[in-house]
């Protein structure tokens, strides 16, 4: 136990009356009042001051304590909400590559089957041309017919027939290529960052 | 005055539930020395120098089950302690959990009693304060504080 000397108890006997200030803590339960019954009342009220000051201290502890439980729990779910969003995002640009990569094949299915038509239509043209020619040029063979004009067109027809062959796979060729250069350039353009995982334009 | 525990040692990583334990042991009147550690390196590393030092020892343990930020559990620190630095030791858990397997692990690390954290610790504590000069006997059995 703790003795305070006279003067110190009535030091702290006037601090208490004039300024209302008191000794705090854990060791007012130690003190010795040596049966000084105004001391015994300081000590007394001492005890109830600091009794009171620690519920304060311990009720508001506790909310702080709750509130920083509620946080928590708060920032865990913010945190799952945020990370559900990361996957939604992922997923929405995984299906805009995939819906752009339809697309790509879509325009390209397009494109051969227009050339494929226009091939085919090409080549029935041609060979229409050149079977007509041919049968006009027979018939005026074999009738006796003047055929100067036929003769000189069907050798014409066949080497322009032959020039526009050539032409026209030269064509389809230069298409191809081109598709071909186009396609590539469209991979890049949606290429996705790994680090962002936006599309690298 | 009301008879004291001497010294309770607190383990526990949440620096708020040290106020709320050390408030409520003093208007409980459990003790009026109290020391706090944050993890369980701290715990063992405190105890393994008042063993070389031959310091006394606190008379009461309360350790926290998860200690975050420690390599090793509650119940690990409990078990070095009543088996490598400590004896006569009165030791036992302060977790907000109930689980039935982890209590029966305290047991056999030797822990001699489960106090369930919540908002209303104190009369889990007065309750505690009842049954310590049971544990410090080693009387009194395991028992769990809801």
């Amino acid at each position: 136990m703790l003795n305070f000397k006279k003067e110190t108890r009535e030091q702290l006997l006037s601090l208490a009356r004039e300024r209302g200030i008191y000794l705090e803590g854990n060791i007012i339960k130690l003190v010795d009042t040596e049966e000084d019954a105004a001391f015994d009342e300081y000590v007394k009220e001492a005890i109830k001051k600091d009794e009171q000051s620690r519920k304060k201290r311990l009720e508001i502890t506790k909310q702080v304590q709750s509130q920083n439980k509620e946080l928590t729990e708060w920032k865990k779910h913010n945190e799952q909400l945020n990370e559900d969003l990361k996957k939604a995002l992922q997923d929405a640009e995984k299906s805009k590559e995939t819906a752009l990569s339809d697309l790509e094949v879509l325009q390209k299915k397009t494109q051969y089957e227009l050339i494929g038509s226009i091939v085919k239509v090409s080549l029935w043209i041609i060979c229409g041309i050149g079977v007509i020619t041919t049968a006009m040029y027979a018939l005026s063979l074999t009738l006796q017919l003047q055929n100067d004009i036929l003769e000189n067109t069907w050798s014409n027809m066949f080497g322009i027939m032959l020039t526009n062959c050539f032409s026209i796979i030269g064509t389809i060729m230069g298409v191809k290529y081109a598709n071909g250069k186009t396609s590539g350039s469209s991979a890049k353009e949606i290429a996705v960052c790994k680090n962002c995982s936006k599309p690298v334009t | 005055m009301e008879e004291m525990i001497n010294s309770i040692l607190l383990v526990d990583d949440e620096n708020l539930f040290h106020l709320v334990f050390e408030d409520a042991c003093s208007l409980l009147n459990i003790t009026l020395s109290l020391k706090t550690l944050n993890s369980s390196e701290d715990a063992e590393e405190y105890f393994k120098g008042l063993v070389q030092r031959n310091a006394p020892k606190p008379d009461c343990i309360f350790v926290d089950l998860n200690i975050i930020g420690s390599s090793f559990d509650g119940i690990e620190l409990i078990r070095r302690i009543n088996f490598e630095h400590g004896d006569g030791v009165v030791i036992g858990i302060i977790s907000s959990s109930d689980d039935e397997e982890e209590q029966a692990k305290a047991v056999k690390a030797g822990a001699q009693f489960w106090i369930i954290k919540s908002d209303e610790i104190e009369p889990r504590l007065e309750e505690f304060k009842k049954d310590f000069n049971g544990y410090l006997a080693r009387k009194a059995p395991f028992r769990i504080y809801k």
